[in-house]
């Protein structure tokens, strides 16, 4: 029991990263209507640039403040694609490009990063935070907690209360309406995809250490983000928040059971499996069937 | 029909086996080693673009399918099962069956997007499960036996393009079946699907399991042709590359699937030649894959529009009747719908306020109002598309509550849409036969001339909208429901089409036995076609009886054209 405690705890960091990561797919979803497949792989792009300055001898700060600016950049592409090519197009088609896309991204971020070769990637945030009924808890997990519930919470109330938040609701509401009362659209779309891009590369950063460090298994970690969205229904931040965290806590703990420890990457497919079997009991004919 | 079936799957045959034959004498045997390779990764694709293509549910775990056909196949190897490859690779993609019903059953009543996170999912897991239990044989180096008869590279090559073969044909027939239809109007439209009485679940859980039975054959053969297996060739990559190249290539088209094999095949084949890194390729497949969901075409369908072009086009040919009309159906005398008390509130609007109608059998009843009146929600409300209303609807008398739009559609309750939702990738018969059930070609044919549409090979997306309006009614008719209610059918229709429309609509209780409720706006129309009309307005009714009394009742003027009570009197 204590063991699969510690274990549990020992996922309290991925569970903050998959936390970060739901929030940002729902994020993108909301405000600019694509489910999106590229993020953690936008995310990755930006931790691995992080990485490449590293080894090149650049002290770790500026590397990940560089490193988020690359995440935010590649954000920023995925954008340009979708708002020049794919504004009017239905969720379904959305969600089927960036799909296509993360093929490509992974493809190119194999190529670049030189595959499978180990890359050292230092831990940003070292060391033990405090110990918990005899167990460590790392600074990287406090961190990607609390960084986690700031950002919902952050991102709950600029929707809420600014006028660019406003303005961002109106944009997702209805597109369309939006432009044409003078919203600057496109300019507001490419502002969602760079500040997920930025906030997933750091989640990332935090994380990756705990991780098969290559481009591929990080692109991959797309999988519990859209369970955690999905725990929120694509619309409830905090949901997505405690969704993420749970995920993380059941990964831990059942990589601390001998007999299904290697299959411990099959949870976000079970979680996803579960809320969707149990969110369609009522689901009723809208307009988008 | 059936014989448009036998011609396509027999040009399909046919074509498979010149090529077949051109493979096999002319290329040498290295050729044919990387071309058997192409067919194997084209059946992958055929059920990829059976799932994405046709019923529009975006699969990202579809090498995950014939990573479990191919595991059954190695362990039936192993254990030395009776049967052979041929056998194995069956069971194989009976082994995939339940494992696609079980993924496809989370999206069933859920848009696509939800099955593609689901698929992405399993995707992933099947990566972490394989590369623990690994493939039987894979530590020993056990080779899966091949056939006998086709044991040398080139005698697989025949056996591979034989089971191609076989698929292809099988799917020509399915895709062309009442079925196949079916899958194309899900993925055009599920609320106008399920108005033409298809089982919405039932359409996408057949593709899904049909899908993944096929893709499981599809790596029981990659076992066959690799000998020894390794969690690598079913990884989650190869799914999305798959998926990237169907949507570029176009996978549900017998050509796509071809085009999108050699591609995945013998692209890296021509970047090792030049001396290029591999995984360029699954670049220039996701960059292909954006270009053709932006242009919103794949490059099979590119392909046959050039095809087409080439053609001398020919003049879309009007049906002429084969024979006369069958006798009328003989449905129950009296009431054949009534609404009671029908009350739908949206929120706090109130949508319609206690609504009383009545349609009695073998006539046609108008509903008029103003845009806004509640009309369409009505009719949403007979046909089952309403999550709740209070109030009840009776069909012959017997209530309708609680039976899905489905079933009501089957019971004999059917609906036209505002704004055409035909899927156009189909042709005028088989939409008619999809909406109609087994209905006999004499019998299509007169009906289509009946109505002066177009014959029933035409394709949808070559007729006018006009045209595929007078298709939605001709749909609804053919289906013989005791009831049809026609939302608008002459919007978009010219004035003199509209009145010919208008003489069609009022002789369908004669001809056809069905009653009919006609929502429309064009009163000429109106006049023409219903013996008594009921009008609406905020919800509530405001007059009904006779057309002409009505529509010179002052309140009536009003409501629908704006006219002052005084300026109507002068």
């Amino acid at each position: 029991m204590d063991s699969l405690f510690t274990a549990a705890v020992a996922g309290l960091s991925a569970g903050g990263a998959y936390a970060i990561l739901g929030v940002c797919a729902i994020f993108t979803y909301r405000l600019v209507a694509v489910v999106n497949f590229t993020g953690a792989a936008i995310g990755a792009a930006g931790t691995f640039a992080m990485v490449a300055l590293f080894e090149l001898g650049m002290p770790l700060l500026p590397a990940v403040l560089f490193g988020v600016a690359a995440g935010a950049l590649a954000g920023l592409a995925i954008g340009l694609v979708m708002t020049t090519w794919f504004t009017g197009s239905n969720a379904s088609t959305k969600a089927a490009v960036t799909a296509a896309l993360l093929v490509g991204i992974i493809a190119v971020g194999l190529r670049l990063t030189g595959g499978q070769h180990p890359h050292y990637f230092p831990e940003i945030i070292p060391g033990s935070a405090f110990r918990l009924a005899g167990v460590e808890v790392t600074w990287a997990a406090v961190t990607t907690l609390v960084l986690s519930v700031a950002f919902t919470l952050l991102t709950e109330q600029f929707l809420a209360r600014t006028r660019t938040g406003l303005q961002l609701r109106a944009l997702s509401q209805r597109p369309m309406a939006a432009e044409l009362i003078g919203i600057r659209v496109r300019l507001l779309a490419l502002g969602v995809w760079a500040v997920t891009g930025g906030v997933t590369a750091f989640a990332l950063m935090i994380i990756a250490p705990l991780r098969s460090p290559d481009f591929a298994s990080l692109s991959l970690l797309v999988v519990p983000a859209l369970a955690a969205a999905l725990i929120g229904a694509f619309s409830s931040f905090r949901a997505a928040l405690i969704g993420g965290v749970m995920i993380g806590l059941i990964e831990g703990g059942v990589s601390a059971i001998g007999p299904v420890s290697q299959y411990r990457g099959a949870v976000p497919f079970l979680v996803i499996l579960a809320v969707l079997l149990w969110s369609q009991r009522g689901a009723r004919w809208d307009e988008a069937r | 029909m059936k014989h448009a079936s036998f011609r396509a799957a027999a040009t399909t045959a046919l074509l498979l086996a010149v090529l077949g034959a051109l493979i096999f004498f002319l290329l040498p045997k290295y050729w044919v080693f990387l071309v058997t390779a192409v067919f194997i990764v084209g059946i992958a694709l055929q059920s990829l673009g059976l799932v994405t293509g046709r019923t529009g549910m975006i699969s990202l775990c579809q090498m995950s399918f014939a990573g479990v056909g191919a595991w059954v196949t190695g362990y039936l190897n192993l254990i030395g099962a009776p049967g052979g490859l041929a056998v194995w690779m069956l069971i194989g993609g009976l082994a995939a069956v339940p494992v696609g019903i079980a993924i496809g059953l989370p999206a069933l009543r859920l848009r696509g997007i939800n099955l593609a996170i689901v698929t992405l999912g399993f995707a992933a897991a099947f990566d972490t499960v394989l590369a623990t239990i690994t493939f039987p044989g894979q530590t020993t180096f056990t080779q899966v036996v091949r056939p006998e008869a086709f044991d040398s590279d080139k005698g697989y090559f025949l056996f591979v393009l034989l089971t191609y073969g076989v698929i292809a044909v099988v799917l020509e027939f399915v895709s062309r079946s009442r079925l196949g239809a079916a899958w194309l109007a899900v993925r055009h439209s599920e609320r106008a699907a399920a108005a033409n009485g298809i089982s919405i679940p039932r359409a996408k859980l057949s593709a899904f399991a049909i899908s993944a039975f096929i893709s499981g054959i599809s790596g029981g053969l990659l076992a066959g042709y690799l000998g020894t297996l390794v969690s690598e060739n079913f990884s989650m990559m190869q799914s999305l590359a798959l998926f990237a190249v169907a949507t570029m290539a176009g996978a549900h088209f017998a050509l796509g699937a071809i085009a999108g094999g050699m591609m995945i095949v013998l692209f890296p084949e021509l970047l090792r030649r030049l001396n290029l890194p591999q995984d360029v390729g699954n670049v220039f497949f996701a960059l292909g894959a954006v270009q053709a969901l932006s242009t919103g075409e794949t490059i099979a369908e590119t392909w046959m529009r050039l095809a087409r072009k080439l053609r001398p086009t020919r003049a879309v040919e009007a049906a002429t009747a084969a024979g006369s009309l069958p006798d009328k159906t003989s449905h129950p005398a009296g009431i054949a719908l009534e609404v009671r008390d029908l009350t739908v509130r949206y929120g706090t609007v109130t949508a319609l306020d206690k609504v009383n109608l009545k349609v009695p059998a073998g006539t046609v009843v108008g509903l008029v109002g103003p845009n806004g009146a509640g009309k369409s929600t009505l009719v949403d409300a007979i046909a089952g598309f309403l999550y709740r209303y209070d109030g009840s609807i009776l069909l012959n008398g017997s209530p309708l509550e609680a039976i899905s739009a489905t079933s009501r559609s089957k019971l004999g309750i059917r609906r036209t849409w505002q704004t055409t939702r035909i899927a156009p990738e189909l042709r005028v018969g088989e939409y008619i036969r999809l909406a109609a059930g087994p209905i006999s070609e004499s019998e299509l044919e007169s009906l289509l001339a009946w109505f002066g549409c177009p014959g029933p090979e035409t394709l949808i997306s070559t007729v006018d909208v006009g045209t595929r309006r007078l298709l939605d009614v001709a749909g609804a008719v053919a289906s013989r429901a005791p009831v049809i209610l026609l939302d608008e059918p002459a919007a978009g229709v010219s004035y003199d089409e509209a009145l010919k429309l208008g003489e069609r609509i009022a002789a369908i209780p004669e001809t056809f036995g069905s009653a009919v409720l006609l929502i429309e706006h064009d009163m000429d129309l109106v006049r023409r076609a219903c013996s008594a009309i009921t009008v609406f307005d905020f919800g509530r009714v405001i007059a009904a009886g006779a057309p002409a009394a009505v529509l010179d009742m002052p309140v009536v003027q009003k409501a629908y054209m704006g006219v002052e009570f005084e300026e109507a009197a002068e």
